[in-house]
């Protein structure tokens, strides 16, 4: 399957919900650390190398990116700078970002839309907050800040509109409901940072956490005090854990021991499946939503790649 | 935009796989789900707060609702150089982390942990003293193990000058320098760098008196060779100052060795009649051999 050389580091990687041959790529100088960004509108062609359909530069790196549940070419990007972007694909690249929020006071690091109501996304930020934007108010509608340490990732529920998850350098995991004023649930997830976490798309009572202590560990919200299970595999801190769209029991998970995992925590046996194919970091995957089994990742190694479950993503 | 003739509509995607599956694992902890717009449910919930800007006060405060009772690691992007407060226990399982904490090597550091506590790291890296003062100076983390000890790392000129300093930095840091989940080791003290400046002074006039040492000694041993030289030669110094006279043409005439009445002593070499050669072939008689035999006897 084919590979995309991107002249970032690449960050975060996302399929579209709507074409299942576009996807968007966050990338950042200097891994990240200073430096300018991009982020990459790319085209899988069935039968040839992946086109970049369009590109966006910006002057500080791009941690992540989400596409809008809403309109087809809407792009929502999380700057490290603190700032929220939003760009149009079908606007040129002059008249791009369409907005730019300056509300987190330091690196925003994740960006979710939320695929239920199709009309917020979440961000979360190393200023220990998430917030929550909607598209027809100029600023956030609110703040979330509980949490102690970076927030590292916030993901909506997949089957609620009003309920998100964050985790946060402060070793814990907090389910928010947005018509609540604090906090409903803490999870006090791992005894190191947790960087990041995902619902199962099947089970909205289901969430798997990454963390530093090179662990993922599954949860059921009801009963938090032990996980449902705990994946150990990975050399190094793991990095984003994304559940499967398609089947229960699957999720990805990429690290920074280089490699890209699959699991099932269901099994006795739950590694399904390695893929060593990035050189250095790995700190982007997804899951296509439209396509079962089309996988994408990308790592500090500056590369971008597309391919099937059960096939090697080097080969050509 | 795409070649995909069955996509939907612009503004609405393809159902998401868990939606057409339905149904979830029972009961939800949640509350059931709201009708409407995102910030109408939160507005009319109360909770909203437009444009919220977090400071970094608020942020302080928010340290103190931290639910895990226990300090949490300093921002990698604050300045913690010099600051005592990480030396404990609680703080080194988690600052580690932090190494490969997502995003610390995002924008500001790499890391502060495993370099002694955001000494490497932090907004300028390389920070004076964070990195070589801290963990691979003369003591600190090697000091305290005994491991490295005996100026493995320190001396390397041999002997007055290893040994400076070794094992001054007794009880910082963890017990294992190797372990990557010990504690960091704290900056050094007043007195420690104090000792440390001082080494650097004793070490730097230590090899400048070792430099005039080895010179003085240099100077007198080849001062010692060349008066042997001449000592060893000096029964040569007649002959030498001969042979240089006779090179400039002097002859030295040797005296004739007389004998007591004033005639040259038979048998005493002859000085201008040097015939006498053992081997020189003699004179020989005129007709000596003629009366060897009888005549007419031939």
């Amino acid at each position: 399957m084919p590979v995309f050389k991107t002249p970032f580091n690449g960050y975060s990687v996302k399929f579209s919900p709507f074409y299942e041959s576009r996807i968007a790529v966050a990338t950042a100088q200097n891994f990240g650390i200073l430096g300018n960004g991009r982020l990459h509108v790319l085209d899988l062609n069935p039968a040839g190398p992946i086109s970049e359909h369009i590109a966006f530069d910006t002057a500080d790196g791009v941690y992540d990116v989400s596409w809008s549940e809403s309109h087809d070419s809407l792009l929502v990007a999380a700057i490290a700078d603190g700032s929220v972007k939003l760009y149009d694909l079908a606007l040129p690249p002059t008249s791009n970002p369409i907005r730019s929020f300056h509300e987190h006071t330091r690196e925003v690091h994740s960006a979710d839309y939320n695929p239920v109501r199709r009309d917020s996304f979440l961000t979360s930020s190393w200023d220990d907050t998430s917030k929550l934007w909607t598209l027809d108010r100029p600023t956030s509608v609110r703040t979330f800040k509980e949490h102690a340490y970076c927030v590292y990732s916030s993901v909506w529920n997949p089957r609620h509109g009003d309920v998100f998850a964050s985790a946060s350098g402060d070793c814990t995991v907090r389910i928010w409901d947005v018509r609540e004023p604090g906090s409903t649930m803490i999870i006090p997830a791992h005894d190191f940072e947790v960087l990041s976490c995902d619902w199962n798309k099947y089970d909205d009572c289901c969430i798997a956490t990454a963390s530093v202590d090179k662990s993922i560990r599954v949860w059921d919200v009801r009963s938090y005090r032990t996980p449902v299970s705990v994946l150990n595999g990975h050399g190094y801190a793991v990095r984003k854990v994304k559940f499967s769209p398609h089947r229960q029991g699957l999720l990805a998970s990429c690290s920074y021991d280089m490699t890209v995992c699959l699991w099932d925590y269901m099994l006795e046996d739950a590694l399904v499946g390695r893929y060593d194919h990035h050189t250095e970091f790995a700190v982007g995957i997804d899951m296509s939503v439209l396509v079962e089994g089309l996988l994408a990742s990308t790592g500090w190694d500056e590369l971008v790649y597309v391919w099937q479950h059960g096939t090697d993503p080097r080969a050509p | 935009m795409d070649s995909k003739p069955p996509q939907p509509s612009a503004s609405n995607p393809p159902p998401k796989p868990w939606e057409r599956a339905g149904g979830s694992s029972g009961s939800a902890p949640f509350r059931p789900p709201s009708a409407g717009n995102t910030s109408d449910v939160v507005e009319a919930s109360g909770t909203a707060k437009p444009g919220e800007i977090v400071s970094s006060s608020d942020r302080t405060a928010a340290v103190n609702r931290n639910s895990l009772g226990r300090p949490v690691p300093t921002r990698p992007w604050e300045q913690n150089y010099g600051n005592n407060s990480y030396g404990g226990g609680a703080y080194g399982s988690t600052m580690n982390n932090s190494l490969y904490g997502s995003g610390m090597y995002g924008s500001s550091s790499y890391g502060g942990g495993m370099y002694g506590g955001g000494m490497y790291g932090n907004s300028s890296m390389y920070r004076s003293g964070g990195y070589g003062g801290g963990l691979y100076g003369s003591s600190g983390m090697y000091g305290n193990s005994g491991m490295y000890g005996g100026g493995m790392y320190n001396s390397g000129f041999g002997g007055p000058m290893g040994g400076y300093g070794m094992g001054m930095g007794g009880p910082y840091g963890g017990q294992d320098p190797n372990d990557p989940y010990g504690p960091p080791s704290s900056p050094p003290g007043f007195w420690m760098s104090f000792l440390r400046v001082m080494h650097g002074v004793v070490n730097f006039f230590g090899r400048i008196s070792i430099l005039i040492d080895q010179n003085t000694q240099a100077f007198h041993m080849f001062m010692t060779a060349l008066l042997q030289l001449f000592d060893r030669s000096g029964m040569l110094y007649g002959e030498l100052a001969r042979f240089v006279l006779r090179l400039l043409g002097i002859k030295t005439k040797p005296r004739k060795v007389l004998g007591p009445d004033g005639l040259p002593i038979p048998g005493a070499p002859h000085p201008h009649q040097s015939q006498n050669l053992i081997e020189g072939p003699k004179p020989a008689p005129d007709g000596a051999w003629d009366n060897v035999w009888p005549n007419g006897s031939q």
